[in-house]
């Protein structure tokens, strides 16, 4: 039965139970509003008036911790017909929600439930992250409700920025933090430029503190462009960097340098046990018949890489102290901490100076010179090699010893030093290096294209490669390999496919097959038209709506080079025009030759820090759109 | 008295957690004890050394057992796996589960059910570590997660699953039917399925397609019974396209039934055997018919008489044929812009507007009984159409009463075939599961009563009418960069029914009902100081439910034609279809495209316009063999008319390749092209003239798709005069 028809008989109710209070109805006054705020925001169908942060300290005397409360008072209104949204808060066991209320226009409560929910993570196990939330339906344009949440932080800490975008775009957005005279804090201001943040401060002589105020008009809300930069890159925010706290005379210190907070995680690096007996042998097992020191350091780096699946527990600490590398070794699994620290206690094992990494991956904009717990994410280990350093990411899979992913290269490194500590920065790489060369030998019969074709991966597009084909069911490589080389296409037919040995991280991966495409010729009257690409790299990067700039994986270039060998008594009538775009992120160029009696096709792609910025846009579009017609122009041979 | 109190909750929590460490020892040695004979296996044979897992040993159990109405009921299951490779160490090495459960089976006993699961790992040396579950799980919500330590490629992880749920039921209570193939995913070594029951347990099983029987093992209780079923070397299977696995793979299917007393047995919705130490494997016709001794007229019939009041029909099959549509809508279509309104927040209880007119029906026999009843009354006489599912094997393996579909047909001329409503449901239509199945027609010979049963079968819509047909006219913009389309697309028969719950939204049918039957709409029935408020926010879901509407269209045209930008889409209702099987659902989209399906040639253009039939099943090399039969929905047929107005100064070429034609006798694929003044007509019509083919005749069913799918890559030249 359809599935409305569940319940069997209703009661006998003439009286309509009503959920809407009275007076909640916009008036024509707000739906005005809510049409003018739509003209600026079309794409949002909800937006607040005013949003805004009151940030207030405390000091915890039983812990002798400094806490934080933060209020957060939003005023929503619909722009659209209807809009169904949800209003939330996270916390973790690091926090918690003291208070979170909705109400009305008229200032009634709502009374809505708040549901309460782990987060549940694709790339974590498990972790303490949860969510208080309310579904609001806003049956009206122009209908308004008031949400206040009221969020503490135990440990100041963990309270780290303030952002002034937020879901919904705001007509204004005011963040007030008021510091007491015993609290000494930096409110760093970031990516302010370009943005009118009216700013004041003054001194609140009741309490002794200074409130600072800060006020955005019109602010969009955050952008939902996928592969976008972090949004410590684009967005205006507060970086809160607190220094130190006075109790009883005597002041304590909480990051006021780096050296603080490098004093903090190596506290917690400090209380681990250390104690490798259970991996002595494997160590032993991977090093003996090793000629070479530095043979002995990829057996350690590839049986970490091969072996320990990363599976992460983020739960309190332990989303900062690494596990025992004993048990992350037993377990054969781990979050990036834990793999880091057994890489490091392997190589110490095996003789050699290693160290822990802390690093802020490529999605996060700051360095080690604003000290906070938002400057990384991440942990690798580094090894000591002749007084150079040399890094390793257990995380990393098919990645070659001396070879760093792109999402660290460039960024700043805090190493473990005994008491102090090393900042470096891991080398930047070319795109060049992770190169992938396809060169076709084709030739025309009766219509089909067939022919040899031979395709070499290095670097990154070398082992983001691998690593795909060797998570696949083993059943079902052979059939996954011709997928991958013929798109699922089946006018492609691909054969006798020989490969290089795809569980050598070292060696560049190559493919080599036989290749026959059907209905890539079109002829008409003794004209062919030929459809010479079948792979039309790029066509789908159009960036019209893109707000952010996109970020690829890592560097990418291509070089794609096709002969195509005319049949005899054809000459070709014509050929696409060559074109080609350039800039400080990318050198993009598609060439058309006649060499004898063969075309040769080539497309160079080359972008060099794995990019597009917004202000490449222009050019980059104009690249893409010449380049879809490239692709949309067909090679005409004409009967001689 | 506080410490009286702590005291007690100390002993009952010990108590609770004594009674869980039972049950986990009780697992463990059930599975990996003394008796386990698979322990030492390790090695898996050479002919799956090449497969991702191998199951070394897959282990279903079933144990019924009960105390007066008190059930405990256990059910678990154990695989013990080799993982040959990343991808199944990957798969295997996390587990969710929810260690204690609402128990969802007669009345609870107030304890909640409880999960209990057994890890270990067996290195390829034979070494093995039992898993402390209760050390590595952490629980969030009630969700218990495991990651399993130390799994590596070669290694055995050997797991159960061991599920104990009591509760109690003083009636008839029936366990889910199960019904699985004996194959899986991975292929299997040893399998084994066994059942432990006592009296009043009464157990159907059977089974299928070449599986081995169900074996009594003797016992040396006499009210305690057991049965395995065992089986070795299952080859794994994968998922075909048009496959019904259980008609043709070995397969078993069983249910359980829990009746304390003749009284309740009778009662029970199963069919049961006579003794519970008898396996049921067969269900005669004459079981069938006692089953359906409930259905007889019953219900109030007032609305109907006041609907059928002063009206005159053509015939019998017209009147039953009118009831049925008022009933839809007097009974469902009439509530539904109430329901919207409950759904939406805008009323928490929108139903006091009909007062104590708000009747609906709980189930299918209500309304079975409900029609019957105004057949009755207006002496039409009917019978009941019984049959089971296709993709269920054939109506002699009946074994599970659930398995059964009732329809009512009228003893007219022409009869008509009722069932119960959805909001779109007409006369005459068939679930397409149903259609060719082998039924039983129930009928009453002595006064109202089912007392006769024969067999027949289920009538087969065909082709022509379960037909989509699209009139597609297309012309180039002005900048030759892309089309504007307009398409008049309509659905019948059993390819009607999807796309309206996909292209209509209750506005479009409500309506349409509260003018035939001159009923009022949910906010008339308001109060009229109410009215404009309500309205207001109905009109604002509608507004909202149209704008997703527009972006779900969009996002389908673009999949269908494989487009990758498209402007300017309309798209208006022209017929709903919802009173017969035949009428259309018809509608009306246009949009511009542009950047695709034209390529430019020198001074000419290439236009792709076998893309304009949607994408085609593209039949893979790997697929061109097949060992199953094939099973399909429903016959049908797709017609295309796309009419190209040929710009000025330009002709066309090549319109001998669009010319196609594949005629067999599983389906066709015919393809017709003509120009006429400046329009390019062609015409394109493919047909699936069956449900169901035989795999001799793959091959044939290969031929017209293949033809259909390189229509798709034919291409014209428009060519600069």
């Amino acid at each position: 039965m359809f599935k409305y028809s569940l319940t069997f008989l209703f009661s006998f109710l003439l009286v309509l139970q009503l959920n809407a209070q009275k007076n909640t109805e916009p008036t024509q006054n707000e739906i005005a509003q809510a049409n003018t705020i739509k003209e600026s925001f079309q794409e949002d169908n909800v937006a607040v008036e005013k949003e805004s942060y009151h940030i207030t300290f405390d000091f915890n005397k039983s812990d002798q911790k400094v806490t934080v409360f933060e209020k957060i008072n939003k005023n929503l209104i619909n722009l659209d017909s209807r809009a169904d949204i949800q209003a939330y808060c996270f916390y973790d066991g690091e926090s918690e929600i003291e208070s979170f209320t909705v109400k009305y226009k008229t200032n009634r409560d709502a009374d809505y439930p708040v549901n309460d929910e782990a987060i549940k993570s694709r790339d974590l196990f498990h972790n303490d992250a949860r969510v208080k939330y309310v579904n609001l339906d806003f049956p009206l344009k122009g209908y308004k409700y008031a949400t206040e949440t009221v969020k503490k932080y135990k440990d100041i800490k963990y309270f780290t920025s303030l952002y002034f975008n937020d879901d919904f775009p705001a007509l204004e957005k005011q963040i007030i933090v008021e510091i007491p005279d015993w609290l000494d804090l930096e409110l760093k201001e970031m990516n302010f430029d370009g943005y009118d943040i009216k700013k004041t401060v003054e001194p609140n002589t009741k309490n002794n503190s200074k409130i600072y105020s800060y006020t955005l008009e019109n602010v969009a809300g955050m952008y939902k462009d996928e592969s976008a930069p972090g949004p410590s890159y684009i967005y205006p925010h507060i970086l809160v960097l607190a220094k130190s706290y006075s109790y009883g005379g005597e002041q304590y210190k909480i990051f006021e340098s780096t050296q603080d907070l490098y004093n903090w995680y190596k506290s917690l690096v400090n209380s681990l046990e250390n104690n490798n007996t259970v991996i002595k042998a494997k160590v032993e097992e991977l090093t003996k018949d090793a000629k070479t020191d530095e043979e002995k350091i990829k057996n350690i780096y590839y049986w970490v890489q091969d072996n320990i699946r990363y599976i992460a527990f983020e739960d309190g600490i332990a989303g900062f102290k690494p596990d025992e590398a004993s048990n992350v070794f037993k377990k054969r699994y781990g979050d990036c901490k834990g793999m880091a620290n057994l890489t490091k206690q392997m190589l110490l094992e095996a003789g050699f100076d290693a160290r822990l990494t802390w690093i802020g991956t490529k999605r996060i904009a700051y360095d080690y010179s604003t000290p906070n717990l938002s400057v990384d994410n991440h942990m690798i280990c580094t090894l000591m090699k002749d007084n150079k350093p040399v890094y390793l990411d257990g995380t990393e899979k098919f990645n070659a010893y001396g070879e760093f992913a792109d999402r660290i290269q460039g960024k700043q490194v805090l190493i473990e030093n005994g008491d102090s500590y090393i900042l470096n920065t891991v080398p930047v790489s070319d795109a060049s290096e992770n190169i992938e060369t396809y060169d076709y030998k084709l030739k025309i019969v009766d219509d089909v294209i067939f022919g040899s074709v031979s395709k070499k991966f290095e670097g990154e597009s070398r082992s983001s490669l691998l690593q795909y084909l060797n998570q696949l069911k083993t059943d079902k490589k052979e059939d996954f390999l011709v997928w991958y080389l013929n798109k699922g296409n089946s006018n492609i037919g691909v054969v006798d496919v020989i490969t290089s040995d795809l569980s050598n991280r070292e060696i560049p991966v190559n493919l080599d097959y036989f290749i026959t495409i059907k209905n890539a010729i079109s002829s008409f009257d003794g004209t062919a038209y030929i459809d010479l690409d079948f792979e039309k790299e790029l066509s789908g990067y159009y960036f019209d709506e893109r707000k952010t700039d996109y970020i690829l994986d890592y560097k990418k270039h291509l070089i794609s080079t096709t002969t195509l060998d005319l049949p005899e008594g054809y000459t070709v009538s014509e050929l696409p025009k060559n074109i080609n775009a350039s800039s400080e992120n990318f050198d993009l160029s598609v060439t058309f030759t006649k060499q004898g009696n063969s075309i040769i096709y080539k497309k160079d792609f080359k972008i060099k820090n794995a990019i597009v910025k917004t202000s490449d846009f222009e050019t980059w579009n104009v690249f893409i759109k010449n380049l879809k017609a490239l692709y949309n122009e067909q090679i005409i041979l004409t009967k001689s | 008295m506080k410490l009286r109190l702590s005291l007690l909750l100390t002993l009952f929590f010990s108590t609770i957690i004594i009674a869980q460490s039972k049950d986990e020892q009780e697992a463990r040695d059930f599975f990996w004890g003394e008796n386990d004979t698979y322990k030492t296996v390790v090695n898996v044979p050479e002919k799956w050394q090449n497969e991702s897992a191998v199951i070394i040993y897959k282990n279903e159990n079933y144990d019924f057992h009960k105390f007066g109405k008190k059930v405990n009921y256990k059910s678990s299951i154990r695989k013990r796996i080799k993982l040959l490779d990343k991808a199944a160490v990957e798969e295997f090495s996390e587990f969710s589960y929810q260690k204690r459960f609402r128990v969802s089976k007669g009345v609870s006993l107030g304890t909640r059910g409880n999960n209990i699961i057994g890890v270990k790992v067996i290195k390829p040396d034979g070494s093995e570590s039992i898993i402390d579950i209760n050390k590595e799980a952490v629980e969030v919500d009630g969700e218990t997660k495991v990651a399993i330590p130390n799994l590596e490629v070669g290694d055995i992880i050997d797991y159960y699953s061991y599920s104990i749920e009591p509760f109690k039921s003083t009636y008839a209570f029936g366990f889910n039917p199960v019904e699985r193939t004996l194959s899986e995913e991975y292929p299997i070594m040893d399998y084994k399925l066994f059942f432990e029951t006592e009296n009043d347990f009464f157990i159907n099983f059977k089974s299928f397609n070449g599986a081995p029987e169900l074996k009594k093992i003797e016992t040396d209780k006499k009210n305690l019974r057991r049965y395995e079923l065992t089986e070795s070397d299952i080859e794994k299977h994968k998922n075909e396209r048009w496959f019904f696995p259980l008609v043709e793979l070995p397969c078993y299917k069983f249910q359980v039934f829990f009746a304390r007393s003749g009284k309740f047995e009778k009662r029970a919705d199963a069919f049961l055997s006579d003794k519970e130490e008898i396996i049921k494997t067969s269900v005669s016709k004459e079981e069938v018919l006692n089953q359906y001794d409930d259905i007889y007229p019953y219900g109030d019939l007032k609305y109907e008489e006041r609907f059928l009041k002063n009206k005159e029909f053509a015939s019998d099959s017209e009147k039953a044929i009118a009831i049925y549509y008022f009933m839809r809508h007097h009974y469902l279509t009439r509530f539904i812009e109430a329901y919207i309104i409950k759904d939406a927040g805008i009323l928490d209880y929108p139903f006091g507007v009909y007062g104590n007119d708000a009747t609906m029906f709980n189930s299918d026999n209500t309304f079975l009984k409900h029609y019957i009843a105004i057949l009755k009354d207006n002496k039409i006489k009917c019978d009941l159409l019984v049959g089971k599912k296709r993709y269920d094997g054939s109506l002699d393996d009946l074994l599970i009463y659930k398995n059964l579909n009732t329809l009512i047909k009228t003893q007219t001329n022409p009869p008509v075939y009722v069932k119960p409503f959805g909001p779109h449901t007409t006369v005459n239509t068939f679930d397409p599961t149903l259609e060719g199945a082998e039924a039983y027609l129930l009928s009453p010979v002595k006064r109202w009563d089912y007392d006769q049963i024969e067999r027949t079968a289920v009538p087969v819509s065909n082709y022509q009418v379960n037909k989509t047909n699209k009139n597609i006219a297309i012309s180039l913009t002005d900048d030759f960069n892309g089309f504007s389309v307009k398409s008049v697309v309509s659905y019948t028969g059993h390819e009607k029914e999807d796309q309206q719950f996909d292209r209509l939204i209750f506005k479009d049918y409500v309506d349409e009902d509260y003018q035939k039957y001159e009923t009022e709409s949910f906010i008339k029935l308001l109060r009229k100081s109410k009215q404009e408020k309500y309205r207001n926010e109905l009109n604002a879901v509608i507004e909202k439910l149209r704008e997703k509407q527009k972006e779900t269209f969009v996002n389908s045209a673009k999949t269908e034609y494989n487009l990758t930008n498209i402007e300017d889409y309309t798209y208006s209702i022209n017929e709903t279809g919802r009173y017969t099987f035949e009428d259309p659902l018809s509608y009306t989209e246009a949009f511009i495209s542009t950047g695709d399906l034209i390529k430019k040639a020198g001074p000419n253009y290439i236009i792709e316009i076998g893309k304009f039939i949607g994408g085609q099943i593209d039949i893979l090399d790997e697929n061109k063999e097949r060992d199953e039969n094939i099973y399909m929905g429903y016959p049908r047929s797709y017609q295309y008319s796309i009419n190209l107005t040929v710009p000025e100064g330009y002709t066309i070429a090549g319109l001998d390749k669009l010319n196609k034609s594949i005629d067999n006798k599983t389906g066709s694929f015919v393809s017709s092209a003509s120009l006429d003044g400046n329009t390019l007509t062609i015409k394109t019509s493919k047909e699936y003239k069956h449900n169901y083919v035989s795999k001799s005749d793959w091959q044939l069913m290969i031929n017209f798709l293949d033809e259909a799918h390189q229509f798709t890559n034919e291409k014209i030249l428009l060519k600069k005069s």
